[in-house]
């Protein structure tokens, strides 16, 4: 490096530092409400930003009954369906059972299951109980421990005799594990005997009988979630005939996995097993819209905000400008003074906004589990730190051009001449 | 002293060529400045203009003080700004260490200002959100000197002012004299080879602007300063006092 790059350099390290301590001094030794305001609402905003996206990767995430350790996951690909919220039923795979065999036989994969997910209206086998609904979660365990559903599958009987080949008529396990909120819920411990009423469509001789094999007091989450045996819930919930599943979850070699999942089901979309996926979000319509609307506003409120505060504090400071502009700080070196200090508290906003967003996350789980919701209805995820900071800058430079502009325009002479 | 302190080597050449007698360090010719020329229009549609200078010449040579006296819109700030570049006068041409200011780009006399012209206001015109050190190095920044060395030169100037147990404090904390100075040390802190003071007892009581006029004397003994004032006291530390009136030199002081 020659020594004009090295003075190149050191301009510019000089002409960041100017800017971040008169921005320290600003907030630190005066009373700077502008400053505060502008980190505050852009606080504010990115916290919503933040809340919106975790409660639409809740609702893309499907919540609890996709807590599951497996390594891929196969869920059918996008469709135009929206949500389930509307009470539309959103598409499922067919055929699952014996492509997932297929799966599970694949070198380097240990373990597959189909996981059918069905609300279902279970009642204490004693008579006059009320019933009460929970997420009865189909799959296949084997003997490993494993979790589907935030549910160990080992302590359900390996293997699914009923199945029997596709003829839905080999002996039922007939057990059923509960969570803890579950049980709660049913009022059920090990051992209880609770009723699965037929549901629509159903291809059982009707009620079926389900003992408590297990009760995961270990379960933290709200949503009273129960797992049983594939063909029994396909059987009772009418997804027998063609054989249907929300997903597949295979245990194994990644790739292999992903090889053997991608050859069964070739038009299905193929994921790593991680949790509340931040991708899923573009894998369902309402999700998708939701945050794409809390992006769209986030970026508007927060352009138009640091834009008008930004040029507050330039009208504010062009006396300062002017005398920089005396003592033989050059034009760049102002504007860049300028855009270093409305970046720099766009992003001292962003991050109180990120803390926000989480806490918000925090709080609207809490409300919805204290009163309407029985799990989670918003996920966190660590992506959102760099997402927030992401959108939070690309606010601070589109709003940027208008104090710049403003800065550009001062007039040392008007200026020193007060 | 302060020069010693500060080890810039940039103005020497030009002081030995003006020892010499060869250049002076300022020369304005015939510099004729309106303001207005496109500004504003009246109701009759005629436009406005107000002559702030007109055939102004004037030199300065290196270890001269040149006082600008004259009423209020005589013109003194306007000559003050015009050598320091920081206006190009609509008529005339001012060199300053034998460079053109009104042929050069606004980057280009910024560049010129920064190393060969210290200012000092009237009202200070200090960062409030920088200490005293701080202010003072400003001007270095632009030159790429390392913080460390811009430390250096900031604390030792403002010792050579007086205050360099100050140099920590916002200028909210100081007196007038103490920001006076400080401002001082900032216009000092390129090593220029002209200064140029806009009223710099202005806002000052009679001890403290004698104490900044007895400062400014001394700094100024080899460089090239043009003070305006309209007090007396301040323009006793001239060499030559030049007066203006209506943008006019009436009066050179030869």
């Amino acid at each position: 490096m020659d020594g004009s790059d090295s003075r190149r350099r050191t301009r510019w390290v000089g002409i960041v530092s100017l800017a971040v301590a008169r921005l320290w001094r600003r907030a630190m030794h005066t009373r700077s409400g502008r400053i505060a305001a502008t980190v505050t609402v852009v606080a504010v905003t990115i916290g919503l930003l933040v809340t919106v996206t975790g409660v639409s990767l809740a609702l893309a995430d499907g919540g609890a009954v996709s807590d599951d350790d497996g390594d891929i996951t196969v869920t059918p690909a996008e469709s135009a369906t929206l949500s389930a919220v509307d009470g539309v039923e959103g598409p499922r795979l067919g055929d699952t059972n014996a492509r997932t065999e297929t799966i599970a036989d694949a070198d380097g994969v240990d373990h597959a299951s189909p996981v059918l997910v069905e609300p279902g209206q279970l009642e204490a086998a004693t008579e006059g109980e009320e019933r009460r609904t929970v997420l009865l979660v189909g799959v296949v365990p084997d003997d490993e421990p494993r979790t589907v559903a935030g549910l160990p599958t080992d302590d359900l009987e390996p293997g699914d005799s009923h199945y029997g080949d596709g003829s839905y008529d080999g002996p039922p396990n007939g057990e059923i594990v509960l969570s803890a909120a579950a049980a709660d819920r049913l009022e059920a411990e090990e051992g209880d005997e609770l009723a699965v009423p037929a549901m629509e469509g159903a291809t059982g001789s009707g009620d079926v009988s389900l003992t408590v094999a297990a009760v995961d007091d270990a379960s933290d989450d709200e949503t009273p979630v129960a797992l049983v045996h594939l063909s029994e819930l396909q059987s009772v919930g009418g997804a027998a005939d063609g054989q249907l599943a929300d997903r597949v979850v295979v245990w194994g070699d990644d790739d292999a996995a992903s090889a053997a999942a991608s050859e069964a089901y070739p038009d299905a979309a193929v994921d790593s097993g991680a949790t509340a996926n931040p991708a899923s979000l573009f894998d369902d319509g309402l999700a998708f819209a939701a945050s794409l609307l809390a992006l769209l506003v986030g970026v508007v409120i927060c352009t138009s905000f640091v834009a008008t505060t930004a040029g507050m504090t330039v009208e504010d400071d062009r006396q300062s400008l002017a005398v920089l502009e005396s003592v033989g700080i050059e034009q760049r070196g102002r504007l860049a003074i300028v855009a270093i200090s409305t970046l720099v508290t766009t992003i001292c906003g962003a991050v109180v906004g990120i803390v926000l967003g989480f806490a918000g996350i925090y709080a609207v789980n809490a409300v919805a589990g204290a009163t309407i919701a029985p799990g989670l209805v918003a996920h966190s995820h660590p992506a959102f730190v760099p997402y927030a900071l992401v959108v939070a800058v690309l606010s601070g430079l589109i709003a940027m051009p208008y104090p710049l502009v403003l800065a550009a325009k001062t007039s040392v002479l008007e200026e020193v001449s007060r | 002293m302060i020069n010693r302190l500060l080890g810039l080597s940039g103005r020497s050449a030009s002081r030995t060529s003006d020892e010499e007698g060869e250049t002076p360090a300022v020369r304005l010719g015939s510099v004729t400045h309106e303001y207005g020329a496109t500004g504003a229009r009246f109701g009759s549609g005629r436009e406005r203009t107000v002559t702030a200078l007109d055939d102004v010449s004037l030199e300065v040579q290196s270890g001269e003080t040149v006082g600008l006296q004259g009423p209020s819109g005589s013109g003194k700030s306007t000559v003050l700004h015009a050598v320091a570049g920081l206006l190009v006068p609509t008529d005339g041409s001012i060199e300053l260490l034998e460079s053109d200011l009104s042929a050069l780009s606004a980057r280009a006399r910024t560049r010129v200002r920064r190393r060969h012209v210290g200012i000092v206001f009237q009202r200070f015109h200090l960062l409030p959100s920088l200490s005293a050190r701080a202010n003072v190095a400003l001007p270095l920044v632009q030159e790429g000197v390392p913080t460390s060395t811009r430390r250096e030169r900031a604390t030792a100037l403002l010792e050579e002012v007086g205050l360099g147990d100050r140099a920590t404090h916002l200028p909210s904390e100081l007196s007038g004299g103490e920001r006076q100075r400080v401002a001082l040390a900032r216009a000092l802190a390129g090593d220029p080879d002209v200064l140029v003071a806009d009223e710099p007892t202005g806002e000052l009581d009679t001890d403290t602007g004698a104490n900044v006029l007895e400062l400014l004397t001394s700094v100024g003994r080899d460089r090239a300063v043009l003070v305006a004032s309209h007090d007396d006291d301040t323009l006793s530390v001239a060499d030559r006092v030049v007066t203006l009136r209506d943008g006019r030199v009436i009066d050179d002081g030869r």
